[in-house]
């Protein structure tokens, strides 16, 4: 009898779910046999992509082409990771461990560039734009949606944007009695931040929840098509 | 060594800095992104591999829960062997480490939100009834509402007008505050280690 990969992965999906929701009965052994398990695997996997995605095809290969053509520009232009890595794994020895902070500096340094670049177009002029098409007549007609009503909704998620972001602004003065409270104006908007907060972190809940109640749904689901499928394959249902 | 990883940070992340704005220096981004991509995933293993010690560790102390370290160490050593023989995208990979394991736990834990953020909500009301916390839950239940599927239908009003209002202008607005809030933090952080003002890899 040839047992299938299929058969095998449904067997410990089985399992594993069962070891995961036995947690509803409070924290066990089991639980945490599969919270452990599911962390070396799971770390396992992401060690074999990074090797045959990463390290083989942007390393390796490229290191031994340079050999094998002896180019010379190659040679440099692999030189550097190759130097990187070396930095890194200096930091077993104590007395060299500061040269990994090199590599750690590039990093760093290459990461951030990345990162800024990402909330600037990304995220922070996207949104900008986002709230001012809200007030475009044309783009309003072209919705078909009322003028009135584009300004009304317009104004309020103006208001939600606006304020929302003064709730964050935690600048302080000491005041007479020696407490220290934000300008009374800026109080007053960070209150309406909060509702607007309050509002978005209540919808954000709710899909949250919608999704982790689907899943829930799933995994119930998987388990009695297993169970059935079973008994089924033993002539039993 | 301060100077020089400051000097290093500031000088490669201006250089991929302007790869974006120039296109004269996109080959510098292009080849200094390589480099990143290859030493990040160096900088990944390396981290597994410490991972892996300290959990040897644990049990060469003979801590509690020790077995468990045992128990990860070996599925990781195990995955890591299985992966480097047959690739990722192998069938055995595929079906019983990624369907087998990985997706059905991830699953399974994502379904034990339901209870933990259920029991959160609970505590959140009884804790802190606060301006904020009643809006929270009022928007929660709401949209609970409104999603609702109902064998007569959407439920009236809420399901139709409100819900989508709410979702859609008002916890939008919010939704926008906070991004542009994390954006220009993220932004401001950014130019905080570009400057040399911020040193996470070290030094004062």
């Amino acid at each position: 009898m040839v047992i299938s990969t299929d058969l095998i992965g449904g067997v410990l999906g089985f399992l594993f779910t069962i070891l995961i929701l036995s947690y509803l009965i409070g924290d066990n052994p089991l639980f945490r046999i599969a919270v452990y398990l599911f962390v070396g695997v799971a770390s396992g996997y992401v060690a074999t992509v990074v090797f045959w995605q990463v390290i083989i095809p942007r390393l390796w290969l490229p290191t031994l082409e340079a050999v094998q053509t002896l180019s010379l520009a190659r040679g440099i232009y692999m030189l550097f990771p190759w130097l990187g890595i070396l930095f890194i794994f200096m930091k077993v020895s104590p007395g060299m461990s500061g040269a990994a902070r090199i590599t750690m500096a590039f990093l760093v340094g290459a990461g951030a560039a990345v990162t800024l670049v990402g909330a600037l177009t990304g995220t922070l002029l996207p949104q900008i734009g986002a709230a001012i098409n809200f007030f475009d007549p044309r783009l309003a007609a072209a919705r078909n949606i009322s003028t009135l009503e584009v300004m009304g909704n317009g104004l309020i998620l103006m208001l939600g944007t606006v304020t929302s972001l003064a709730y964050f602004h935690f600048g302080a003065r000491p005041k007479a009695d020696g407490s220290i409270r934000r300008f009374g104006l800026i109080e007053l908007i960070a209150l309406v931040g909060r509702i607007f907060i309050g509002i978005t972190l209540g919808a954000i809940f709710a899909g949250v929840y919608a999704s982790a109640l689907t899943a829930l749904i799933e995994r119930i689901s998987s388990l009695v098509d297993f169970v059935t499928n079973l008994f089924g394959l033993f002539g039993i249902l | 060594m301060r100077v020089l990883t400051a000097v290093i940070a500031i000088a490669f992340g201006f250089l991929v800095l302007l790869g974006y704005f120039f296109p004269q220096a996109a080959i510098f981004q292009i080849i200094l992104l390589d480099w990143a991509v290859i030493l990040a995933g160096f900088a990944a293993l390396v981290g597994l591999l410490n991972l892996m010690i300290v959990h040897f560790d644990k049990i060469r102390r003979r801590e509690t829960g020790s077995v468990y370290s045992a128990l990860l160490i070996l599925s990781l050593i195990i995955t890591f062997l299985a992966g480097l023989l047959l690739k990722p995208q192998h069938p055995i990979m595929r079906d019983v480490i990624l369907n087998g394991i990985i997706i059905p736990v991830e699953a399974a834990l994502m379904g034990l939100l339901t209870v933990t953020l259920l029991y959160a909500a609970i505590r959140l009301l009884r804790k802190r009834a606060d301006v904020m916390g009643i809006f929270f839950i009022l928007t929660a239940a709401i949209i609970f509402l409104g999603s609702a599927t109902l064998p007569l239908g959407d439920v009236p009003v809420i399901g139709t007008l409100i819900r989508p209002w709410v979702s859609q202008i008002w916890a939008l607005g919010g939704a926008r505050g906070i991004l542009i809030g994390v954006a220009l933090g993220t932004l401001t952080t950014g130019l905080r280690v570009l400057s040399g003002m911020d040193r996470p890899y070290g030094g004062k």
